[in-house]
């Protein structure tokens, strides 16, 4: 991983190089959480590249990324660590009679008991610990990004127990004891507020909310991203979105709606939203079919407002 | 000295309702520090990852930032010296206008009078403020130590003196006006800053205390029920997901440990099948109850996250069903037109608890909770308790919210006695805070 980073500057330009086009603000969170030693919890509407900011980040570190999805239900053992007890089981199976001849000289209860209990520590060990991410982080030979996807997602007990881990770095293992981080990871949660986050959990994080972006920074993205694209009707095309954006919909479309759609547009060749087929291709934008009719309606209509401007 | 600007401006933002821990102001210093404060925009970029936690304290969080460094456009070039409140605006202040014999502050350039003001502004604690009234005490005490007590009376000296001191004093009089302009602008925009945010606080906490009755000569009281409530959602929502996990579930556990040649490493637990509550609210609205019941509804409906299933039906001297009112429309706007619709007078809950039995025999359940609130005055008619005790054998429970103080429960033509056997819970609700209290027990014993 990076130790110095020079500047914000130097990060906003490495994003760029890799085609994450971003706000000052996001680069700056990013500066400060690296400097501060401090998780980021990235908030924002679906598709405005939450995601996408862990990934550059991992990128412009050149650290590995460790990505741990949240969902209802996810548990330490999923998330953390988890014992082999398969291999534990076979393991015994397999060592049974080793075992006979290792206790045979013993005469009573005792004394095997004992014997047994020196070897028992074998089987909480390493060889039998199966790492999840978070552990997987913890311990890396190299600082990593570690990325806790829709954190809003998982249970409040979840969120509970990553305080731990936000605040020191360090998890508690009942059979290891504590394990510290060798070095620490940058952390970046995100959550796509289906539920309100608890405050210890906001406390301990910098927090960054991702709105959808204004008409420029998404006509820079848009023509970042989709090369092809004629630079007029780029600009005819975020600003329809941004005009969507503004009406009473089910799903807003998000950045990456408008870059399919780019896409989509590059291919049919089109160089105006006027043409037939264009109308046709609003099912890529909008994913609710209300939302399609809408939009339909809305496109002449908003069209012919920019005619006469 | 950035260090204690920005302390003001943490104190400031808490006065704006943010929640900031101390461990969050120190982080902000160090981001501040890494950033530097050359760059207006980077900081305010690196204060708001710092210190604002919530989406909805976001434009809290920018307008108290404005105000704080609104006179630094004045000052851009002038890095180190970012202005902040405790500048009075130089061009305003008037010119010198000593005389012989005069205090030495009456011969201050505009310059020098700004600087003195603003250092004597640095010496006080803005952060005291906490009501409008209390302004013209801070501004005084502002422009006595910057020495007009000389001033004053040298004013005073001069209109014992002849026609010319007079004039002078006249002019002294108009100088000094201008100086104290200055000041009062200056302690306004400081009240702006802390103040404004403990009078707030102050009043919140007046709002949740007095009666209903008072409550309409509040404005915003929209506003903090609807905090209220969403505090009291998201609490519950809690709640209900640790409680759900049920009994082992015997046969994925079972089938599981095949694997493990039969020991059982992983458990599978069933979850509790959710048993969905249905309220149903009664609410009097004859004109001595309307405004609790105008609280009771805004709240419970500013709580469909966690409440769902309500139906609710208004009545004062005829029962009707409201709920659909908070389907078409916004929790207050419905309120609103529901009481236009159906306030009256001549309650008459006998006849109330027949209509509602008649209307809703069907879906009364063992799931339903089946809320009245009223005062129970009952202009000496029928009770009608037997049909309350007919509905209370029906439904889960009963619970009757009183406006009143319970000494006067039975006073008059109420008749809380006759119902109270049938109620599993029977509270006074009179305030915000009783109604809170009310909510938060209701919601710990229901199924959602």
């Amino acid at each position: 991983m990076k130790t110095r980073i020079e500047s914000v500057e130097d990060i906003t330009a490495s994003f760029a190089r890799q085609g994450y086009i971003c706000s000052e603000r996001i680069a700056l969170a990013v500066y400060l959480a690296a400097q501060l030693h401090k998780p980021v919890l990235v908030e924002g509407p679906p598709g405005v590249g939450k995601t996408e900011l862990a990934k550059a980040a991992a990128a412009f570190l050149e650290a590995p990324l460790i990505r741990l999805q949240c969902y209802e239900g996810l548990d330490e053992s999923r998330a953390l660590y988890e014992w082999k007890y398969g291999k534990q089981l076979l393991y015994t199976q397999l060592l049974r009679d080793k075992l006979g001849g290792l206790l045979a000289d013993t005469d009573d209860l005792e004394s095997s008991m004992a014997r047994l209990g020196d070897l028992g520590e074998a089987f909480y060990s390493d060889t039998f610990l199966e790492p999840r991410p978070l552990l997987h982080a913890l311990r890396s030979e190299e600082p990593a990004v570690l990325l806790i996807d829709e954190i809003d997602k998982a249970d409040q007990e979840f969120e509970a127990f990553l305080l731990e881990l936000l605040s020191d770095f360090q998890i508690s293992i009942p059979e290891l004891g504590t394990v510290r981080a060798r070095h620490q990871p940058l952390v970046v949660l995100t959550s796509n507020d289906q539920r309100e986050l608890s405050d210890a959990l906001k406390r301990r994080c910098l927090h960054l909310y991702i709105p959808y972006p204004d008409a420029a920074l998404e006509n820079r993205i848009v023509s970042e991203r989709v090369p092809g694209l004629d630079a007029r009707l780029s600009e005819q095309l975020v600003g329809f979105i941004q005009h969507l954006r503004e009406q009473d919909m089910k799903k807003l479309p998000a950045i990456s709606e408008t870059l399919d759609w780019a896409r989509a547009l590059v291919l049919l060749h089109a160089d105006s939203l006027e043409q037939e087929q264009v109308a046709d291709t609003l099912n890529l934008v909008l994913k609710h079919e209300q939302d399609v009719t809408l939009a339909r309606d809305l496109l002449p209509r908003w069209l012919r407002q920019q005619r006469s401007r | 000295m950035p260090q204690r600007r920005l302390q003001e401006l943490i104190q400031a933002l808490r006065g704006a309702g943010l929640r900031i821990s101390p461990a969050e102001a120190t982080e902000a210093m160090q981001a501040a520090a890494l950033i530097g404060y050359r760059h207006r925009d980077r900081l305010e970029s690196a204060l708001a990852v710092t210190l604002v936690k919530r989406q909805q304290d976001q434009l809290a969080f920018a307008e108290t930032f404005a105000r704080f460094f609104s006179l630094s456009a004045a000052h851009a070039d002038d890095a180190d010296n970012t202005a902040s409140p405790g500048e009075a605006d130089q061009a305003s202040m008037p010119a010198p206008a000593a005389k012989r014999d005069d205090p030495a502050l009456l011969a201050q350039s505009p310059q020098q009078l700004q600087q003195q003001m603003a250092e004597a502004a640095a010496q006080m604690d803005f952060t005291a403020m906490e009501v409008i009234t209390q302004q013209g005490l801070f501004t005084r005490r502002l422009l006595m130590s910057m020495g007009m007590g000389a001033v004053d009376e040298r004013i005073l000296q001069l209109d014992q003196g002849d026609g010319r001191d007079q004039a002078h004093a006249g002019q002294l009089r108009q100088w000094r006006q201008q100086v104290r302009a200055q000041a009062a602008a200056l302690v306004r925009r400081q009240f702006q800053l802390h103040g404004a945010g403990k009078g707030r606080a102050l009043r919140e906490q007046t709002m949740r205390e007095v009666p209903f009755r008072q409550l309409r000569e509040f404005r915003d009281t929209r506003a903090l029920v609807r905090k209220m409530a969403r505090r009291l959602a998201s609490l519950h929502q809690r709640r209900m997901r640790r409680s759900r996990r049920g009994l082992l579930d015997a046969r994925r556990t079972l089938v599981a440990s095949v694997r493990n040649d039969g020991v059982p490493a992983r458990l599978f637990w069933r979850q509790r099948p959710r048993r969905k509550s249905r309220v149903m609210v009664i609410c009097d609205v004859s004109s001595s109850v309307r405004e609790p019941a105008r609280f009771l509804l805004q709240f419970l409906y500013a709580m469909t996250d966690v409440l769902p299933r309500v139906r609710s039906f208004a009545f004062a001297s005829r029962l009707e069903e409201i709920t659909d009112d908070f389907a078409d429309y916004r929790p207050e706007v419905a309120v609103g037109r529901i009481l236009d619709r159906v306030s009256g007078s001549g309650t008459d809950y006998g006849s109330m608890f027949e209509t509602f039995w008649q209307r809703c025999e069907k879906q009364l359940d063992s799931n339903t909770t089946v809320i009245v609130l009223g005062d129970a005055r009952n202009n000496y008619l029928p009770d009608g308790a037997e049909t309350l005790a007919q509905i209370r054998r029906r439904v889960k429970q009963v619970w009757w919210l009183n406006p009143e103080a319970p000494s006067r429960w039975n006073s008059g033509d109420a008749v809380m006695d006759r119902y109270l056997p049938h109620c599993r819970v029977a509270r006074q609700c009179g305030s915000l805070n009783d109604l809170e209290r009310v909510v938060d027990a209701l919601l710990a014993g229901l199924d959602r």
